[in-house]
């Protein structure tokens, strides 16, 4: 009843938003918006007990989307421009759209109905196996990563793809001024913060990373908090400085090297006799070798995330520094 | 106890947005956001106790570490902004 309440409330929050954000012209301003939506429907996952979706989107809608937004924002412009149509076709098309969807709606099974399709056809299954054959209290871990591995494999292979079009398509320049902002070096609190919140950001990803098994995390997250934890200091002290500490090259190595460990141990199993990605048979006892699997593909998974995401940022911000050429 | 709680802190988050939607400046804006994200901060524990799935704290942690880097993004986007049309240099501005 009282998650009724809530949930509705939330719902009534987001359409709000929802109208706010297609009524603006102010892109800065829309940026921001987007980033309460992410809030506010991460506090709906967590309502709707969907902790791992929650986790994942308070770590990536929160930090890196509207981060990666602003800095689109920041080599184009900041202002939308008026639309020179008229709106009726779309309108049209979008009201048709929708009444179609709502109208699919009405043959769905209601909100937590324990006979809905879903929870009869795979999900008992996974929920009784995971404790003996796994040994994973999370079960989403051991969905994703195990029963699921092939979609994860895949996931990741998509990040990994985005990864790559976003270099081919922006590519990388090198500054050649490696110089500070003289304004940053006045923003002493900022700096300060910094300095104490990055280590913490990164002990908190490592967390995520390997604490998955037992509660809300994963790879994905634990990746994305990572390379948030260095956009932060890239903020702070300058992309020059970040560089030292991962340089390009590095995140290009460990962007495939992820890839590579996730099959390599699909691989592994396969050489050991058993199928592609089949963990129970990478040790003498199969609880352990499914521990030892999961464990290494999510570290791939976390190693390529992160890695994708500081490219991608790197990427857009060295363009930054660049004299667009219409100025000159 | 914990619902109350919660509907306090909604409405702090609607009063919130209300200010997020209207501006009129840059500055309000990114108060809200700020203000929105600490709340959230805050219903997410709430939530966590009142299911008593006190792991959600998880989530209320990443929140903390993370939502401040993006307004921190937004100031610089927007101080560059500046300094660029104040100047009419294309300074070396970090983002």
């Amino acid at each position: 009843m009282e998650e009724h309440l809530i949930n509705n409330v939330l719902l009534g929050l987001l359409m709000m938003t929802g109208f706010a954000i297609v009524r603006m012209r102010s892109l800065l301003a829309v940026t921001m918006l987007t980033s309460i939506y992410s809030l506010l429907s991460a506090s709906l996952f967590v309502v709707l007990d969907a902790v791992d979706v929650a986790l994942t989107e308070a770590a990536i809608g929160a930090g890196i989307s509207t981060i990666l937004m602003l800095a689109t924002v920041a080599l184009t412009t900041d202002e939308e421009k008026a639309p020179r149509h008229k709106p009726l076709l779309p309108l049209f098309v979008v009201v048709a759209t929708g009444a179609a969807l709502i109208y699919g709606t009405l043959d769905m099974p209601h909100y937590g109905d324990p006979m809905a399709p879903i929870h009869l056809h795979v999900a008992p299954t996974y929920l009784h196996v995971t404790p003996e054959e796994i040994g994973v209290p999370n079960v989403v871990t051991s969905v994703l990563a195990s029963f699921r591995g092939y979609d994860t494999l895949g996931e990741v292979t998509v990040i990994f793809t985005a990864g790559a079009g976003v270099l081919a398509l922006l590519g990388y320049r090198t500054r050649r001024r490696n110089s500070q902002n003289p304004e940053i070096r006045k923003m002493v609190v900022l700096r300060v913060i910094t300095k104490l919140f990055f280590p913490l950001i990164l002990l908190f990803a490592l967390y995520v990373q390997f604490h998955g098994d037992y509660g809300p995390g994963g790879g994905f997250q634990a990746g994305v908090i990572f390379a948030t934890g260095f956009i932060l200091y890239a903020l702070a002290y300058g992309l020059g400085n970040v560089q030292r500490i991962i340089p390009y090259r590095t995140l290009r190595i460990m962007m495939v090297a992820g890839v590579l460990i996730y099959i390599g141990v699909g691989i592994e199993s396969m050489l050991l006799g058993g199928k592609f990605l089949e963990y129970r048979i990478l040790a003498d006892d199969p609880v352990t070798g499914q521990h030892l699997g999961i464990m290494l593909i999510e570290l791939g998974v976390g190693i390529t995330v992160a890695a994708v995401i500081l490219i991608i940022y790197y990427g857009f911000v060295s363009r930054q520094h660049q004299e667009p050429p219409e100025d000159t | 106890m914990y619902i109350v709680v919660s509907i306090v802190i909604l409405i702090a988050i609607a009063a919130g947005l209300l200010r997020a939607f209207l501006g009129p400046t840059l500055y309000d804006r990114v108060l809200a956001v700020n203000m929105v994200g600490t709340l959230t901060v805050l219903i997410v524990a709430v939530l966590g106790f009142m299911t008593e799935r006190p792991e959600f704290l998880d989530i209320a942690l990443v929140y903390v570490l993370i939502s401040f880097v993006s307004t921190i993004a937004v100031l610089r986007v927007y101080a560059h902004r500046n300094t660029e049309a104040a100047g009419g240099t294309t300074g070396p501005g970090d983002k």
